[in-house]
């Protein structure tokens, strides 16, 4: 039954599936299949559009079904909407995988490192390999956290980069979140979802469990205050119930069986942090927030926040709770900063880069803002403090008059941009109204530091749903997809029994 | 141990949930009372619209069908079964991590349903149908709940809400029918006091007990003091003195102003209250007394368990 292609099969796809600049996921530039895409494609090639069209609704029907849903804010009202997920998984083969894991690993050490050197003796300024006021000058970086003790020197805890594959098929990384990254909920839902859309697949692949994360991502937390706590009381700190990533909050929350508290529900008191709970106050150890720097502590950071805990800073600082990521960690991911992580890992590292970055112009520099003026057409302008997708200009796709106004908000602040070239992100197919076709897609694994840095064999893959879009953020039109790890054959072939 | 902020939204959860399934009934038995003579109608719609305590719903000039439409649908009333699954649901979000997917699911699946766009259409096409499915919806939520989630403490919050709420519109149903709310003008027609009891989900269980003999007193004997049926207010509160007992902690004596004790109170009143009195002055003041009881065990919960004062919580 397997065997006999439907009537509305919608293979082979060469017409319809054109193969452009970009690297494609699962064709090479003669439309063949690559090996680690072959049973995928096979298993699709025997399904007719109307099948896929309905494991297309029945995915969709569960995800709104579990609330798997981000709010959006439009004017006046907001709405609660599922993130659109499309049902091909996209599938990285194991040495790749390897490659990526040791780079990122490599990556999030150094960054760790960069991080306790900034807020310690700042010897990488000393030596000028970074300059002083690129670091102490940006808005991310927290004074208050100079000299201050962190558990194994590890301030980034939880870590989302993001990497693109460029045209002629290398990983890059794009951006190293290590403030408050989201998206792991998706993965995970993601995984869930793949493995009922595609049992039999799934099974013969070999791909690797991502179904540890949250577990994983407890002892993490734990182990950072496992020195002065017997059993240390985890919380996860969310803004609310009307944050667009409440959904994941509650979902770590409820994964790792910690409560899921707001501001309102900690109080300090003597430089103790404590939670309101129906038999009083019960204290608090680790908080993983999910609230930005600026919010966690109204009376060291903004004033007008009304979602952090006054006096938390001091609870920290006093070394009575950990508070993860740190305070103060977004300096390592800030956008000027990133060109400069490839000589950061050379210089605590002594090892060049195994990722590589994006080649990156910074606009403070005046020679490199000329030539960024000069190819604002070719080129994608971001503002260094801003995330999201919001306050970019993505130049080949802009009109004249976009390109000239951002050109005098350039020219007005410099040092507050960055420029790269517009990458061609590699393509992957997606059910498209009915239709196979390829989309942009990035790839953003998590990557857990804790007295050991753990990378998650798996990443949310964004995808770019508008044709030929290299735009993959929820707020501005961008889907998922669930990606599958390979699993090594020759490690398999070990583990199975003789 | 829980959050005391999570305690609060499973309680209103809870309260929510029962109030949802109370006018969903309400508006079942209204509909298909007015199939009948119209004089059954408006009676019935009257002490719907009396029972349902929020409604700013008027009668004047509607259909039966329209103001069942209105209480299921109307996103502008405070008493509509919409607004109350969307308050439950609102409620469930935030404690998302300490109920079952399974409760959540059952929750989630009613309030798409009945907030989508198509529900207006399905209830004019189908109106009886459509009253089935939600009260069955809400069936199996609270089945969801009972068989998957932890009969511990944030369980007992959610009781507390669905009992201390189902008292309060049972007093409150009692009230419209024989107590003051009924203006002096007890219910005495026959068919509509069957109605009252298919209202409180009571008919088969009344007629087990006293067979076809219908009789106010004994409608309120029943919807009051039977141990065994669920939905009366004698039942009701020995759950939440149940509840409030095994939350109670020991350490903690607040003396005669915990909830316990209160509840406890209430049990004790409704166990020796004397029959042949109520029978001669009315049920209005003991609907009253007990309504009173509810909302200070209410309070107490809240002063034990929810917005308490610091000072005496903090260490040393």
């Amino acid at each position: 039954m397997g065997d006999t292609q439907d009537q509305d099969s919608l293979f082979p796809l060469s017409a319809a599936y054109p193969i452009d600049r970009a690297y494609d996921e699962m064709y090479d530039r003669g439309h063949g299949v690559r090996d680690h895409y072959g049973p995928l494609q096979s298993r699709i090639s025997t399904l007719g559009a109307g099948e896929l069209a309905d494991r297309q609704r029945t995915l969709e029907q569960s995800f709104l079904l579990q609330g798997i849903t981000f709010t959006v804010y439009g004017a006046g009202a907001s709405t609660e909407q599922i993130i659109p997920t499309d049902l091909f998984p996209r599938i990285i083969p194991a040495a790749e995988w390897a490659r990526i894991e040791a780079g990122l690993t490599q990556r999030l050490q150094a960054l760790n490192l960069f991080l306790a050197d900034i807020y310690g003796d700042q010897t990488i300024l000393k030596d000028g390999v970074v300059p002083r006021d690129l670091v102490l000058g940006a808005p991310s970086y927290r004074r208050e956290m100079q000299g201050l003790f962190v558990p194994h020197k590890a301030y980034a805890n939880v870590c989302g980069s993001d990497l693109i594959r460029n045209e002629v098929g290398e990983f890059v990384v794009l951006e190293d979140n290590l403030r408050v990254p989201s998206g792991v909920s998706y993965m995970l839902a993601n995984r869930d979802a793949a493995k009922r859309t595609f049992p039999g697949t799934y099974r013969s692949s070999g791909v690797r469990s991502v179904e540890r994360y949250p577990d994983t991502l407890l002892a993490t937390l734990k182990s950072l205050a496992s020195d002065w706590r017997s059993n240390p009381q985890v919380v996860v700190l969310t803004p609310g119930v009307y944050n667009s990533a409440y959904y994941e909050h509650a979902y770590l929350a409820r994964l790792m069986g910690a409560p899921l508290v707001e501001g309102r529900d900690l109080v300090v008191h003597d430089n103790l942090v404590y939670m309101r709970t129906t038999t009083g106050l019960k204290r608090v150890d680790v908080i993983y927030r999910r609230v930005d720097d600026d919010f966690i502590d109204p009376l060291t950071f903004r004033r007008d926040s009304s979602l952090g805990v006054a006096g938390l800073f001091n609870a920290y600082r006093a070394g009575n709770v950990v508070i993860a990521n740190a305070p103060g960690t977004g300096v390592a991911d800030d956008k000027a900063v990133y060109a400069y992580v490839p000589a950061i890992i050379r210089y605590y590292l002594g090892q060049d880069a195994i990722l590589n970055n994006v080649e990156t112009y910074l606009c403070r520099e005046p020679d490199q803002l000329d030539h960024v003026l000069g190819n604002l057409d070719k080129l994608v302008v971001k503002a260094v403090g801003a995330s999201g997708g919001y306050g970019m200009l993505v130049g080949p796709h802009a009109s004249l008059q976009e390109r000239a106004e951002f050109a005098q908000q350039l020219k007005a602040d410099p040092a507050n941009y960055i420029a790269q070239p517009t990458i061609q992100l590699s393509t992957a197919p997606c059910l498209i109204d009915g239709a196979i076709e390829p989309r942009h897609v990035d790839l953003r694994p998590f990557i857990l530091c804790g007295e050991k840095i753990v990378v998650t064999p798996g990443a949310l893959t964004r995808v770019a749903l508008k044709r030929g879009s290299l735009v993959v953020n929820s707020s501005q039109g961008g889907g998922s997809k669930d990606t599958w790890v390979l699993s090594d054959p020759r490690a398999q072939a070990q583990e199975s029994p003789a | 141990m829980m959050l005391a902020r999570v305690a609060d939204s499973l309680y209103w959860m809870g309260r929510y949930i029962e109030r949802a399934e109370h006018v969903s009934r309400l508006s079942d038995v209204m509909l298909t009372a007015s199939l009948d003579t119209s004089g059954d109608a408006l009676l019935a719609a009257r002490t719907v619209l009396g029972a349902v305590g929020e409604t700013q719903i008027a009668l004047e000039g509607k259909s039966a069908v329209d103001v069942a439409a209105a209480l299921m649908l109307d996103r502008d009333d405070p008493g509509s079964v919409i607004v109350s699954l969307a308050r439950a649901r609102e409620n469930a979000r935030q404690v998302r991590d300490q109920i079952t997917s399974e409760t959540w699911e059952r929750l989630n699946l009613l309030f798409l349903r009945i907030t989508s766009p198509k529900a207006a259409k399905q209830f004019d096409q189908a109106s009886l149908p459509f009253l089935h499915e939600v009260i069955s919806d809400l069936f199996l939520f609270k089945g969801a709940v009972d068989t998957t989630m932890s009969h511990g403490e944030g369980w007992r919050f959610l009781m507390l809400g669905i009992y201390l709420e189902r008292a309060q519109l049972i007093v409150r149903l009692l009230d419209v029918c024989f107590g003051e709310a009924a203006g002096g003008e007890p219910l005495n027609d026959h068919l509509a006091q069957m109605n009252l009891l298919r209202m409180a989900c009571a008919l088969e269980p009344y007629l087990r007990v006293y067979t076809a003999d219908i009789q106010p007193k004994l409608i309120q004997e029943f919807l009051l003091f039977s141990e065994e049926f669920p939905r009366s207010i004698q039942f009701a509160t020995a759950r939440i003195e149940e509840h409030l007992k095994a939350l109670a902690s020991p350490g903690l004596d607040q003396g005669s102003s915990a909830p316990e004790r209160l509840a406890g109170r209430l049990s004790a009143r409704l166990r020796f209250a004397d029959l042949e009195e109520m029978a001669s002055q009315g049920a209005g003041s003991l609907l009253a007394t007990v309504n009173q009881d509810c909302a200070r065990i209410h309070e107490a919960i809240y002063g034990a368990y929810v917005d308490y004062s610091l000072e005496h919580h903090l260490p040393g």
